[in-house]
């Protein structure tokens, strides 16, 4: 090696990777860590599929297992039994628990003697992957071991939600509009209700402080049920849909929370700006317009995102109002078809549809709350 | 009935306390047209309490503030009107994060004033380049640096035409390197005539630029006369201690 220190390389953009290269016994731990996981992960889902492709009356296996042969779906769980006993089963978790050993051990008795720190870290990730393929594999043996039978007929049995993924859609759909028009109507009345309980005159914030208190101290499925049964029911104001009252609950609910992350949001603005605003001979209303909101709105904007994703998952409390099977939202409809058929499989298929539309939108809000730490948009993104 | 008075600003008799903390305790002060009041006097003695009367964004406790004849702490004062011909600068700047320079001036001007955006953009960039920043008119506060966002400021305070301006330290906030350009165009300001109230630390504008200088210490004026006059012989045992101390 020449003692010349390295330079930054020219004609490059960032920083330059100072974290060296790799070498054969690093690269190929990492690359054990990562065939462990693989083979635990990926060889049982092809081992599932592979099972999946046989037809015909059940094995013998899946009767010992206590699985009805004429019940419904029953060759569909019978094969996941049978791929989850299958020989070929056992040797992907034994060969998934062996690897994983393997680059377990390679890379924490390496890691301190590595040259680079690219060659340490990929030691370290090779380690930390092998055990969590090991871990995996030997939890999946110890349920091998048990009652394989029954939980593949209890939760996948997918031939009672297959023909229903209709009604798991505009489940969805009811459950994403009830959500998204819930959180606009609390935005604005939110942002109404801040406004009201930020006035330094306590004739004005009393009512809004009793509102928001109110929402907040009574249990949300108590406000449904009041508003659907006592209310709507109770004095009989007509057809109305549940959906609609349920959408009003939702806002004034939602309302009241989203006048709490306002009002911080607007009391995080430093003092000086409103001074600056009322100085130029603005009225407190154009202040606030004009210089404070703007700047709040910037800082609301993640916990009104967790307020969202909150609400997504609040919306299954309709379920204590009368609903009609159009009307039904994801948990609704996974309980409807438990009902019916005494199978936890729509339970499982509800959970599914919520995280698909809960995830993104987690990692949206990491990523915008990452943003604003780093202080980019207070410089960018002028309205 | 109000007498016949020559002051564009007076205040008398005014006091404030913030809780039971009696901040100001009896000010009595007026100002012409055309003079640099400089107001001095060690930390915590009311000084920017005492400008912040003035344009009300704090509201006396006890005393009158009468602003071109008009008394100004009566409550039926449309202060917003009156703030328009008011101008401050404050220590910290103050700018609109979330608009640039220009806009920070262009705001007041279209949304108080009601011009229309063409002549709101003409005349601000007018004052921007009255403080040598017309070329970073796009750039946000964020963009610029201490001297730059208090010049901003300063333009955007004289955009709207104000008859008084008010400076609250407005160097204090700023690297060394950096004072010399708000000064000289504060010097500039006084040199045209514009009436100002400049609370500062610094003593040589003080001395340079003041034509009336008051000291204020526990809330009181203890001393006020012509600066070069003041600095030259003190009478009061505080100013000659305040002095000693920063000089
Ligand atoms: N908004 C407020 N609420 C309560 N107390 C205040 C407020 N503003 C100022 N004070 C108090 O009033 C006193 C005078 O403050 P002021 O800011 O007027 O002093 P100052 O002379 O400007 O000092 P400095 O040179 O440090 O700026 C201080 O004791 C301060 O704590
Ligand atoms: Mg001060």
């Amino acid at each position: 090696m020449s003692g010349a220190l390295p330079r930054p390389q020219e004609g490059l953009d960032g920083p330059p990777d100072t974290r060296g290269p790799t070498a054969p016994v690093p690269g190929s731990i990492f690359a054990l860590g990562w065939l462990a996981l693989g083979l635990v992960i990926l060889g049982t889902i092809a081992i599932i599929l592979v099972h999946a492709q046989r037809s015909g009356p059940i094995s013998q296996l899946c009767v010992d297992q206590k699985i009805e042969p004429r019940a419904e779906g029953a060759r569909g769980v019978c094969s996941i039994v049978e791929s989850a006993l299958s020989r070929q089963e056992t040797f992907v978790l034994l060969a998934g628990i062996a690897v994983g050993v393997l680059a377990m051990v390679g890379g924490f008795s390496r890691y301190r003697s590595m040259p680079s720190r690219r060659q340490r870290e990929h030691c370290i990730a090779g380690a930390v992957l092998g055990i969590q393929a090991a871990a995996l594999a030997a939890l999946m043996l110890l349920f091998r071991g048990g009652q394989v039978g029954a939980f593949a007929s209890n939760f996948l049995n997918l031939s009672y939600v297959s023909g229903r993924i209709g009604d798991f859609a505009s489940a969805a759909r009811i459950t994403l509009t009830l959500a998204f028009t819930g959180e606009i109507g609390g935005i604005v009345i939110g942002l109404f209700l801040s406004m009201l309980a930020l006035s330094s005159r306590r004739v004005v914030r009393a009512p809004a402080r009793a509102y928001i208190n109110f929402f907040r101290g009574t249990p949300l499925i108590w406000q449904l049920a009041f508003a659907y049964f006592g209310v709507a029911l109770g004095l009989d104001v007509g057809v109305i849909s549940p959906l609609v009252i349920a959408w009003a609950v939702f806002s004034l609910n939602t309302g009241a929370y989203a006048a709490e992350v306002f009002r911080a949001g607007l009391q995080s603005i430093e003092r000086g700006q409103i001074e600056a605003a009322r100085s130029l001979g603005m009225s407190y209303g154009q202040a606030m317009r004009y210089a404070i909101v703007p700047q709040a709105v910037r800082r609301v904007i993640p916990p009104l995102m967790n307020e969202f994703v909150i609400l997504i998952k609040d919306t299954s409390l309709i379920t204590v109002m009368g609903l009609v099977a159009s009307q039904r939202e994801l948990y609704s409809v996974g309980r409807d078809i438990y009902s019916a058929t005494y199978n936890a499989t729509p339970f499982l298929m509800s959970a599914m549809g919520y995280l698909v539309v809960t995830l993104p939108l987690i990692r949206l809000v990491n990523a915008i709350e990452k943003r604003l730490r780093s202080g980019l948009v207070s410089i960018a993104g002028a309205s | 009935m109000q007498s016949p008075d020559s002051s564009i600003i007076r205040l008398e008799g005014v006091h404030k306390w913030f809780g039971n903390n009696h901040v100001l305790r009896g000010i009595d002060l007026a100002l012409n047209l055309g003079e640099v009041q400089v107001i001095v006097g060690p930390s915590g003695s009311g000084k920017s309490t005492l400008l912040r009367c003035v344009n009300l964004l704090e509201t006396p406790t006890l005393g009158r503030v009468t602003f071109e004849g008009r008394d100004i702490t009566d409550i039926r004062t449309d202060l917003n009107e009156v703030r328009t011909h008011i101008g401050i600068v404050f220590q910290a700047f103050n700018l609109f994060p979330h608009r640039t320079a220009l806009q920070n001036l262009t705001l007041p001007l279209e949304k108080v004033l009601k011009l229309g955006s063409d002549e709101a953009r003409e005349r601000a960039l007018e004052q921007l380049s009255r403080v040598k920043l017309e070329q970073k008119a796009d750039a946000y506060p964020g963009q610029l640096s201490g001297g730059q966002q208090q010049r901003v400021a300063i333009a955007r305070a004289l955009a709207m035409q104000p008859r008084l301006m008010l400076f609250d330290e407005v160097t204090s906030a700023l690297d060394p390197e950096l004072v010399g350009e708000v000064l000289q165009v504060m010097k500039d300001l006084a040199t045209e005539g514009m009436t100002m109230m400049v609370v500062t630390h610094e003593m040589g504008f003080a001395r340079e630029v003041g034509t009336r200088m008051v000291f204020v210490d526990g809330g009181v004026i203890v001393e006020e006369g012509d600066p070069r006059e003041m600095f030259a012989s003190p009478r009061s045992e505080r100013l000659k201690q305040f002095f000693s101390q920063i000089l």
